[in-house]
C-alpha cells in the first residue's frame, strides 16, 4: 500500500474522529471543567498575594496535575472502545488500510482534540486570575509555559486511555484509578514513588519553563530525560495499542 | 468480471454429524487465484465464542453470481461473513477468499464491500459526509470520489437525499445507504448480511431489484444472507443452506426444494367438520398421520406430497362436507427445513 493511501486514510479517521469527539455531548463535561476552573482561579485572583506565584501555582495543580488526567480519561478511554461497542468501527476495519495505521489516525484526533480542550481550560483560567491580577509578560510566559505542558501532556495521556480503550472492555475503572488514584494520590505524596507518575515528567519539564510559584522549585529529573521518559512511554503505549487493535477480533 | 451468474452447482445434502463431504471428496484444494477460481472456499471452517460455536466445520464453494446464504438466525451466517472480511480469526479449517486468506490481510479489503445486518451509521453525519469518509479510508482521490459517490447514489436512488443527515433516513434509505458505501471503491465481492431485515415490503422488493441489477448491470458478485427462504429465491436460484454452523445443503434452489418435499410435511387445518376429513385424508396413500390439536376444528396433518395434498383438497371438502377456514403449513419455517435436511 502507498504512503499516499497511508495518509489519504489517516486524515480520513482524523476528521472523522476530531469530529465525533468535539461534537460529542461530552463537551459538556469540558464547559462544566472550564467552569470550575474558572471559578476557583476567579475567586483565587480576588484575594491579595504574589499574583505569578499564586496563578502559576493554581493552573499547575488544578489544570495540570487535576483536570488534565480526568479530561483525557474521559476522551481517550471511550474513543475505540464506544465504536467496538456500537460497532461503528466496522466502516474502519472493513477499509483496506492496516489496522495500526487506523489507529495512528485516532491517536491524533484525540491527541490535537485533547490538546484544543485543554488550551481552552488554560486559557479560561488563566483571564479569570491574571484578568484581576493585571496581565503582563510574565502572566503570558506562564500561561504560555501551560500550554506547552498541557500540549505535552495531551500527547501522553491520549496514548496511554486509548490504549486502554482498547484493551478493557470497561476502561473507565483503569482510568478512575489512574486519573484520581495513581496520578492525583501517589503523585503527590512526597518522596520516590511520585516520580513514577506521568504527571512528575511533565512537571519535571515544566520546572525548566516557568520561574514562579512551585513548580520553578519542583525536585526533579532532568528536563531532557523527562522528555525522553513521556516519549518512551507515549510510544510504548502507541504500539502497544496498534498491535492489540490490529490483532483483536471484532466479533 | 463476468455479469452472469454462474451455473447451478450441484445439490450436496449432509444428513449426519460429520462435516459436509464436498463433491469431489475431502477437503477442497488450496485455490489458486486463477481466473475461474473459485471466489470463496471453505473447508472445514469452524469458529466458536467461548462455548458458543459460530461455525462447525464449514465446507462450501462459492463462484461468481448471485449466492444466497440461507439459514435461521444463530446459523452461522453473519460469523461466515466476518470471517471472509477478517475481522474474526478462524478456530479451525480452511478459507480462502479469492485465493487469499482473510485475516490479517486488510489489502483485500479493497476488493469486498461489506453490508452487514447491524447498524453502525454515524446518525449526525450526512449522506454525502459518510460517503466521503469511506472514500478517504479508500484512498480515493477527490474528483474520482465526487464521481463515484455521484454513480453509486444514482445506483442505490439515494441522489437526492445526501446532503440530509442520516440520523433522519428510513430503514430502506439507511440500507440503501450502507449498500452505497460497500459499493463505493468499486468491488469485486459484495457481502450483503441480511439486507432485507427489518424493511417494509415495499423496501423490500426495491431491494432485492437492486441485488439483482448490481450482479447483471454491474457484474458484482453478490453473497447475499437471509433467513427468509423464499426472498432469496426472488434474487438467486443459487443458495448456500447453514444450519447450526454447517452447509447442510448447496447448489440449485429447485433441487433442494425437491429433496425438502421428499420429506413429511406439516400442515394445519381449522374448519368445521374436521372429524370428516381426517376421515378421508387417512385413506390417503400420502398421509402419514392425522391428529387433533387442542380442539376439534383444528387438525395437524402430516403429509409426504404436500403438492397432491393441497391438489386433492378441494375435492376431500366437497366429499366432507367440511368447511376450511384456514390451512397452513407448518414446515414453511426454514427451521423445519433444516431440521428435515438434517434428519432430526
Amino acid at each position: 500500500m502507498s504512503l499516499n493511501a497511508y495518509v489519504s486514510g489517516i486524515l480520513a479517521i482524523f476528521k472523522y474522529s476530531t469530529r465525533k469527539i468535539l461534537l460529542n455531548k461530552r463537551w459538556v463535561i469540558t464547559l462544566l471543567m472550564a467552569l470550575l476552573v474558572a471559578g476557583i482561579m476567579g475567586y483565587a485572583g480576588s484575594f491579595e498575594g504574589d499574583a505569578l506565584d499564586g496563578g502559576s501555582a493554581l493552573m499547575d495543580m488544578l489544570i495540570l496535575s487535576f483536570i488534565m488526567p480526568i479530561i483525557a480519561m474521559i476522551y481517550g478511554a471511550s474513543l475505540i472502545r464506544n465504536e467496538i461497542e456500537d460497532k461503528s468501527i466496522t466502516q474502519v476495519i472493513t477499509a483496506p488500510l492496516d489496522r495500526s495505521i487506523s489507529y495512528l489516525g485516532y491517536y491524533l484526533s484525540l491527541a490535537v482534540s485533547l490538546s484544543l480542550i485543554m488550551i481552552f481550560i488554560n486559557l479560561v483560567g488563566w483571564l479569570a486570575f491574571f484578568a484581576q491580577k493585571g496581565i503582563n509578560g510574565d502572566a503570558l510566559g506562564i500561561l504560555g509555559a501551560m500550554i506547552g505542558l498541557s500540549v505535552i501532556g495531551s500527547l501522553v495521556y491520549s496514548a496511554l486511555f486509548q490504549l486502554t480503550g482498547t484493551v478493557f472492555k470497561r476502561p473507565i475503572y483503569f482510568g478512575l484509578f489512574f486519573a484520581f488514584i495513581w496520578e492525583g494520590f501517589i503523585g503527590s505524596i512526597p518522596g520516590a514513588i511520585g516520580s513514577y507518575t506521568i504527571k512528575h515528567f511533565i512537571r519535571s519539564i515544566g520546572a525548566g519553563w516557568i520561574d514562579y510559584g512551585e513548580l520553578a522549585n519542583y525536585n526533579a529529573a532532568s528536563a531532557a530525560s523527562a522528555f525522553l521518559t513521556l516519549i518512551a512511554i507515549t510510544m510504548a503505549c502507541l504500539v502497544m495499542g496498534a498491535f492489540i487493535f490490529r490483532e483483536k477480533e471484532y466479533p | 468480471m463476468s455479469s452472469q451468474a454462474p451455473p447451478p452447482l450441484p445439490p450436496e445434502i449432509s444428513n449426519d454429524i460429520p462435516p459436509l463431504p464436498m463433491s469431489h471428496g475431502g477437503p477442497p484444494p488450496i485455490p489458486t487465484a486463477a481466473h475461474n477460481s473459485p471466489i470463496i472456499q471453505a473447508s472445514f471452517l469452524s469458529k466458536w465464542y467461548g462455548n458458543v460455536i459460530g461455525l462447525n466445520g464449514l465446507n462450501v464453494t462459492i463462484s461468481e453470481g448471485i449466492t444466497g446464504i440461507v439459514g435461521p438466525n444463530g446459523a452461522g451466517k453473519s460469523t461466515f461473513f466476518k470471517l471472509i472480511i477478517g475481522t474474526i480469526k478462524s478456530n479451525a479449517g480452511d478459507l480462502f477468499v479469492m485465493g487469499q486468506r482473510p485475516w490479517g490481510n486488510s489489502r483485500q479489503l479493497a476488493d469486498i464491500g461489506f453490508c452487514p445486518d447491524y447498524e453502525f451509521l454515524p446518525l449526525d453525519m450526512t449522506g454525502q459526509q459518510y460517503l466521503e469518509f469511506l472514500g478517504g479510508l479508500h484512498a480515493m482521490d477527490k474528483s474520482s470520489l465526487d464521481k463515484r459517490i455521484s454513480e453509486v447514489t444514482g445506483i442505490v436512488k439515494m441522489t437526492k437525499d445526501m446532503n440530509r443527515k442520516m440520523g433522519g433516513y428510513s430503514k430502506g434509505m439507511k440500507q440503501r445507504l450502507k449498500i452505497a458505501g460497500a459499493l463505493l471503491h468499486s468491488p469485486k465481492l459484495l457481502l450483503l448480511d441480511e439486507p432485507l431485515s427489518g424493511l417494509d415490503p415495499l423496501a423490500r422488493r426495491d431491494i432485492i431489484l437492486l441485488i439483482k441489477r448490481l450482479n447483471k448491470d454491474y457484474g458484482h458478485t453478490i453473497i447475499v444472507s437471509s433467513h427468509v427462504l423464499h426472498e432469496i429465491e426472488r434474487m438467486t436460484h443459487n443458495i448456500v443452506l447453514i444450519y447450526k454452523g454447517r452447509a447442510v445443503a448447496s447448489g440449485e434452489i429447485s433441487q433442494i426444494r425437491n429433496l425438502i418435499s421428499q420429506h413429511p410435511h406439516n400442515i394445519i387445518v381449522e374448519g368445521y367438520k374436521m372429524n370428516e376429513l381426517a376421515k378421508a385424508l387417512v385413506d390417503k396413500d400420502y398421509t402419514v398421520s392425522v391428529g387433533y390439536n387442542e380442539n376439534r376444528f383444528s387438525l395437524s396433518v402430516r403429509v409426504t406430497r404436500p403438492d397432491d395434498f393441497f391438489n386433492d383438497m378441494p375435492e376431500l371438502l366437497e366429499q366432507t362436507g367440511s368447511k376450511i377456514e384456514r390451512m397452513y403449513s407448518e414446515d414453511d419455517n426454514l427451521e423445519s427445513v433444516f431440521k428435515y435436511l438434517v434428519g432430526w
